[in-house]
């Protein structure tokens, strides 16, 4: 599904991602996890092209990512995106900010789209907000509906950057449930994310990222037995010493 | 000579002449601010680009209109134009100084305005595959406007008196005809009274426009769930909305 062929991307003399490579399979859940300014958001902003990298490919369902003749808007359809901040257009209804894409881009049918829609959101739990604006929702609503918005697209993929990062202790559990069902149901995820908890119950795979590079590449059952790299198991005693 | 008569203020008040004046400031107002505001947006989208071939132009083009004096313009445009065998009337050659000078002061307020949109919202959109053409009408201008709408008040405010200034190319709006009647009359206090009290009623009428203008863009903005709770300042515009 996703190939991260030795991707290098440098601001200046910094190296953020220093030759990066995984492979992800359909219907895998990777965990992306690693001390903050590791380089794990850049590196998962560059799998839809939100960052440009210099050196290396990624490949997105046999599209390259870093090539003048991709279409940009078709790669972005493939792969949603939650972010840590939710981003929720601030002048648009929930539904609205749900229906935007799908209308504009892949030019559906607008009773299609509206129906879809609001599948989305009572499976989500926010049927009854679909007309209110995001600043009238809570922070975990909000997150809600963004990841309705990001599915709204029929992605193939999920990319979720941090998509608790921001919430206040009560509402990253509301998330998390959404994301593990979505999980079950077979969607195929990457997760950059501190939630351990959540890596234990829901990841296939995780990728420790340190430093700009995969430091380590595991099932998740292997990571967490502590079969993993020196660097990991040190990151994982402090995460376990500082939970969210 | 008497300090003050009350007849010829009334009978100035209610002077066809003069408020035909007044309609035409209005007019020129509306139009200039219209056409200003969308060579505005051209020109601060301009200013944003990264390519030099479109941002250099802009910038020039603020710095020239902002640097030289609008009566400059007005003349330079009245008395240029003829000689390129360019023959318009004095209210096209006065609308299109006021619209070219304007768009300059637009365009600065309208970048600030796109600067100000969150960046996060615009790469949002990009991640769901909107395109460039598509983010900005749909995302960017619409929050821009909003933050906007303020100094673009101070502009329509401004602009309504500083049409005034195209008198000197003999544009016959407001101020120019009651100069007109003070060198026939003699009744200068009464009639630039006449004439403030005009300005002073289209720029209350432009004041109430922009509240309304300005409750409407608000209206996402609203926590409608809380407001009545919440914000009993915000009681009487609130509630109307709240659902």
């Amino acid at each position: 599904m996703i190939t991260l062929d030795n991707v290098a991307k440098s601001y200046g003399a910094f190296q953020v991602l220093k030759g990066c490579s995984a492979e992800i399979g359909r219907g895998e859940v990777v965990v992306v996890c690693g001390p903050s300014g590791s380089g794990k958001s850049t590196l998962i902003k560059c799998i839809n092209a939100l960052e440009t990298f210099e050196g290396g490919q990624i490949w997105v369902d046999g599209m390259a990512v870093r090539s003048a003749q991709t279409d940009h808007s078709a790669l972005r359809a493939k792969a949603g995106m939650v972010f840590q901040s939710f981003e929720l257009f601030s002048h648009l209804s929930i539904l609205d900010n749900i229906m935007l894409a799908p209308r504009l881009v892949q030019k559906r049918a607008k009773d299609e789209i509206r129906e879809h829609a609001k599948t989305l959101l009572r499976r989500v739990g926010l049927e009854s907000h679909a007309d209110k604006y995001p600043i009238a929702l809570s922070g975990g609503q909000q997150q809600r509906a963004a990841i309705a918005r990001a599915l709204a697209m029929k992605p193939d993929v999920m990319l979720f950057d941090e998509p608790t990062s921001a919430l206040d202790p009560e509402m990253v559990q509301e998330v998390l449930q959404v994301m593990t069902e979505l999980a079950r149901e077979g969607m195929t995820m990457m997760c950059v994310t501190h939630e351990m908890g959540f890596a234990r119950q829901v990841a296939t795979r995780i990728l420790f990222v340190d430093a700009g590079e995969i430091v380590d590449d595991c099932p998740a059952a292997d990571f967490f037995a502590g079969r993993c790299s020196v660097r990991a198991q040190a990151f994982l005693r402090f995460e376990a010493d500082h939970p969210g | 000579m008497q300090i003050w008569s009350w007849h010829g203020f009334f009978t100035y008040l209610g002077s066809p002449y003069i408020f035909r004046g007044a309609l035409i400031t209005v007019y020129m107002t509306a139009v200039s601010m219209v056409m200003g505001f969308l060579l505005g947006l051209l020109i601060a989208v301009m200013k944003r680009s990264q390519r030099r071939l479109l941002s250099w132009p802009a910038r020039f083009y603020v710095w020239f209109f902002r640097g030289t004096p609008l009566l400059v313009q007005l003349v330079v445009i009245y008395a240029g134009l003829p000689k390129l065998d360019i023959r318009l009337s004095v209210m096209a050659c006065s609308i299109i100084g006021l619209t070219l000078n304007e768009a300059a002061y637009l365009a600065e307020i309208i970048r600030a305005g796109l600067n100000a949109v969150p960046t996060g919202q615009i790469a949002a959109a990009r991640a769901l595959g909107l395109s460039e053409r598509q983010i900005a009408w749909r995302i960017a201008f619409p929050q821009a406007f909003r933050l906007i709408i303020p100094p673009l008040g101070n502009s329509v405010n401004g602009l309504l008196k500083t049409t005034s200034v195209t008198s000197v190319i003999s544009m016959e709006e407001l101020m120019q005809r009651s100069q007109i009647l003070v060198q026939d009359q003699f009744m200068v206090l009464e009639l630039f009274s006449v004439a403030a009290l005009y300005y002073l009623l289209m720029t209350t009428a432009w004041d109430f426009l922009q509240r309304r203008i300005e409750h409407y863009a608000e209206r996402p903005y609203r926590r409608q769930q809380q407001s009545a709770a919440v914000d009993p300042i915000e009681l009487p515009v609130t509630t109307q909305d709240a659902r």
